[in-house]
């Protein structure tokens, strides 16, 4: 399971980073033409909703994904929220998902509405990564009336990066020769990994761009950052060898639920966290996952968040079992120390469809 | 108080006691044991954990009545330290208990004896006396298969009811499962117990009892409610709080049409399958079993290791097949067959196999098979 670095003198790789613009947000308004010009949030608009999605209308008043929809009323009072139809998303990915497939057979995806392709062998003989690019964009809005960004570079870290450059409904490509320059001006949060919190520490640092992040040796980078350090070194030199994983597996399932008000007695917060595995546990039976941990988590009202994990010998076999081991988690934290805003549950050491199928049958009791 | 006790007897008492006491506790009190020193003499041991209470009675001088609770594995290893033959004598004022013997003098914090909680047994109605040896091999035959999943906190421990229906008369049975394999082991039974209702003794309760057990000859009385059981051993008496919850109906996942018998020796399949499991991976423990007619071969293949096989000798006429088994489920059920031949009643590959040494054993084991 090692992922071999690219022997040297390998030619480069050719990579495209394809991005939907503004997915759920566009889905909508494609399937409404009343919404159509308008500022649209995907999400819910009650008190305690968040921002799924915001169209380009919406997003030039300041609004953004995961933004609370409070906020984003502020911002845009026009605002028209529209409940996610996830069902028909996973429909339209499933449709680009078959457009990447003509062009390669390594597709990675990120999401409902992101992927990796490694094109690196041009089977549809289109000649260059760009065309490749072009005629899937070009597809795309045939075949599903969207848009979507692309990005054509070498690796994945300045592919995803350059996806964004030209949004929407445009592409760019970075080259070898021009990898290092481009990494070099970004400002540190585009690199993957640097949040707030980690931005705020670079500064404090003095590292405000990718060229300062280049100036560093790696054991400083090492000694401030840990093992991911190592990532910030190469990333900084435009160098990432992630392969494009078709493979890519499901680690884990899950669902969370914030609550219209918070919680406080054992007996609400247990009916909450049922109807939270009412909605894992299809998930859990839909995937044919078999898993043996379930986490808890729990945001209390000051944001703080913890999560309690427990794992079992063998895979967790019907949901009374897994409402039971999540019940077993929510009643270890109570009385809890604050009213709580948020709980999740989630499946996770999942099998994995490639391991040898020596199982334990059960007798059914 | 103020007692003088004889090491190896207040060694022994306590050794009882303090594998009651959970080694972590957030209530002080429970990592302590009651020492209550008779008018009369003699002195009373006692821990809980809450859930399951031990009292024992031990042979003591007293000189002053009295009752104080010190840390019971502190206590413990003291006493182990002690030497050989010492007279161990336990004063017990102002909150202190002196602990005297040979030449080391101790002198521990104790926690007030009113504090100690106290399992109230309430009313047991069922009531019945069952031979030491007879209570040994139920929980002998059936404790391995005890489920150690707390979410399925019924299969927690032992099941032990009545039933009117055996073909000998009234039986007593007790059944232990986790979901994979079943144990299960039948007695006559004892005059008291009909009627009773269905009980499941927790784990920890069965593992003290196991060791109290190979100290006691006669029989040991054993009293029960839908709620607490208590077995008198002698000089113990061991109280537990019962599982609340229901034990599934069992009887419906033996098998009673297995039409594939396989008779072997239970020692050189039990090694044999031990030998060929040295290789398998840890986490699946899988063993194929290739069935042809009277040949039997066990074996191994591991992605890691390589493959280990090993032909035992058995009597076997039906259908050849193949079938997997977790290795370690397989030995539990060997190790305790005790007579020269062991039935293997198969079905196919994927349905519950019936092992016992035959018709009229107490003893009955199901294990569900490994897809290999």
């Amino acid at each position: 399971m090692t992922d071999q670095p690219p022997a040297p003198g390998a030619p480069a790789r050719r990579i495209i980073h394809v991005d939907m613009d503004a997915f759920y947000a566009s889905v909508e308004q494609r399937d409404d033409p009343a919404l159509r010009g308008r500022p649209v949030a995907v999400g819910g608009s009650r008190e305690r909703g968040v921002v799924a999605a915001a169209s380009y209308e919406a997003r030039t008043f300041g609004v953004r994904s995961a933004m609370p929809s409070v906020t984003a009323r502020r911002l845009c009072p026009d605002l028209v929220f529209v409940r996610p139809r996830f069902e028909v998303y996973r429909d339209v990915s499933r449709q680009i998902r078959a457009i990447f497939a003509r062009y390669t057979a390594l597709i990675e995806p990120l999401s409902l509405d992101e992927a990796y392709l490694d094109v690196t062998e041009d089977i549809a003989g289109m000649g260059s990564a760009t065309a490749t690019a072009l005629a899937i964009r070009a597809a795309i809005k045939e075949e599903t009336g969207l848009t979507a960004s692309a990005g054509i570079s070498y690796n994945k870290f300045i592919a995803k990066i350059a996806s964004d450059q030209n949004k929407p409904d445009g592409q760019c490509v970075i080259t070898p020769a021009r990898g290092p320059d481009f990494v070099a001006a970004l400002p540190v949060k585009r690199f993957h990994g640097v949040g707030p919190k980690t931005a705020e520490k670079m500064t404090r640092l003095g590292i405000a761009s990718g060229a300062d992040l280049r100036a560093r040796s790696r054991d400083w980078l090492l000694a401030n950052f840990g093992s991911w350090g190592s990532y910030l070194h190469d990333a900084a030199r435009g160098l990432d060898d992630r392969p494009v994983r078709p493979d890519r597996i499901r680690k884990s399932v899950g669902a969370e639920n914030t609550f219209f008000t918070d919680l406080r007695g054992p007996t609400e917060l247990l009916e909450a966290l049922d109807g939270i595995v009412e909605t894992v546990w299809p998930r859990i039976e839909a995937s044919r996952s078999r898993g043996r941990t379930v986490t808890l988590k729990v945001k209390y009202d000051d944001f703080r968040q913890i999560t309690r994990a427990r794992s079992f010998a063998e895979p967790i076999a019907s949901r009374a079992q897994f409402a039971e081991a999540g019940k077993m988690l929510m009643l270890a934290l109570c009385p809890v120390e604050r009213p709580v805003r948020l709980l999740g549950l989630t499946l996770s050491a999942l099998d994995q469809p490639g391991d040898p199928v020596a199982a334990q049958l059960g007798l059914g009791l | 108080m103020k007692a003088t006790i004889e090491r190896a007897t207040l060694l022994k008492g306590l050794s009882h006691v303090q594998s009651v006491v959970e080694r972590r506790n957030t209530i002080p009190i429970l990592s302590n044991v009651l020492i209550e020193a008779a008018a009369g003499g003699g002195l009373k041991l006692m821990a809980t954990d809450l859930d399951l209470q031990i009292v024992e009675t031990v042979d003591a001088a007293v000189d002053t009545p009295g009752a104080t609770t010190v840390s019971a594995h502190t206590l413990f290893d003291i006493v182990r330290k002690l030497p050989e033959g010492a007279q161990v004598q336990l004063t017990a004022a102002e909150g202190k208990m002196l602990v005297t013997g040979g030449r080391a003098r101790f002198n521990l914090s104790t926690l007030p004896r009113d504090d100690f909680p106290v399992i109230a047994e309430g009313d047991l109605p069922t009531k019945f006396d069952l031979p030491a040896a007879t209570l040994r091999q139920i929980v002998d035959k059936t404790r391995f298969a005890i489920s150690t999943e707390e979410t399925r906190y019924y299969l927690n421990g032992i099941y032990l009811h009545a039933s009117e229906e055996g073909s000998d008369g009234p039986v007593l049975k007790a059944a232990a499962t986790d979901g994979h394999r079943l144990a299960r082991m039948t007695v006559a039974q004892p005059q008291g117990a009909a009627g009773m209702p269905g009980v499941i003794i927790p784990r920890k309760c069965v593992a003290e009892l196991r060791k109290l057990l190979d100290e006691v000859d006669g029989s040991v009385e054993v009293s029960l409610s839908s709620t607490k059981i208590r077995f008198g051993l002698g000089q113990a008496i061991l109280t537990s709080k019962l599982i609340d919850g229901t034990f599934p109906d069992y009887s419906r996942v033996i098998p009673t049409g297995n039409d594939k018998l396989l008779k072997i020796d239970p020692k050189s399949f039990m090694e044999g399958v031990d030998r060929v499991a040295t290789i398998a991976s840890e986490k699946t423990r899988a063993v194929k079993m290739t069935l042809d007619r009277d040949k039997i071969i066990l074996s191994v293949t591991s992605p890691e290791n390589g493959t280990a096989a090993e032909e035992v000798p058995g009597d076997y006429t039906s259908l050849g097949f193949d079938i997997g088994f977790n290795a370690r489920y397989l030995m539990d059920i060997l190790g305790q067959i005790e007579g020269d031949s062991v039935e293997v009643h198969l079905a196919d590959a994927a349905a519950p196999t019936l092992i016992r040494e035959g018709e009229k054993a107490p003893a009955l084991y199901v294990l569900m098979p490994m897809r290999v």
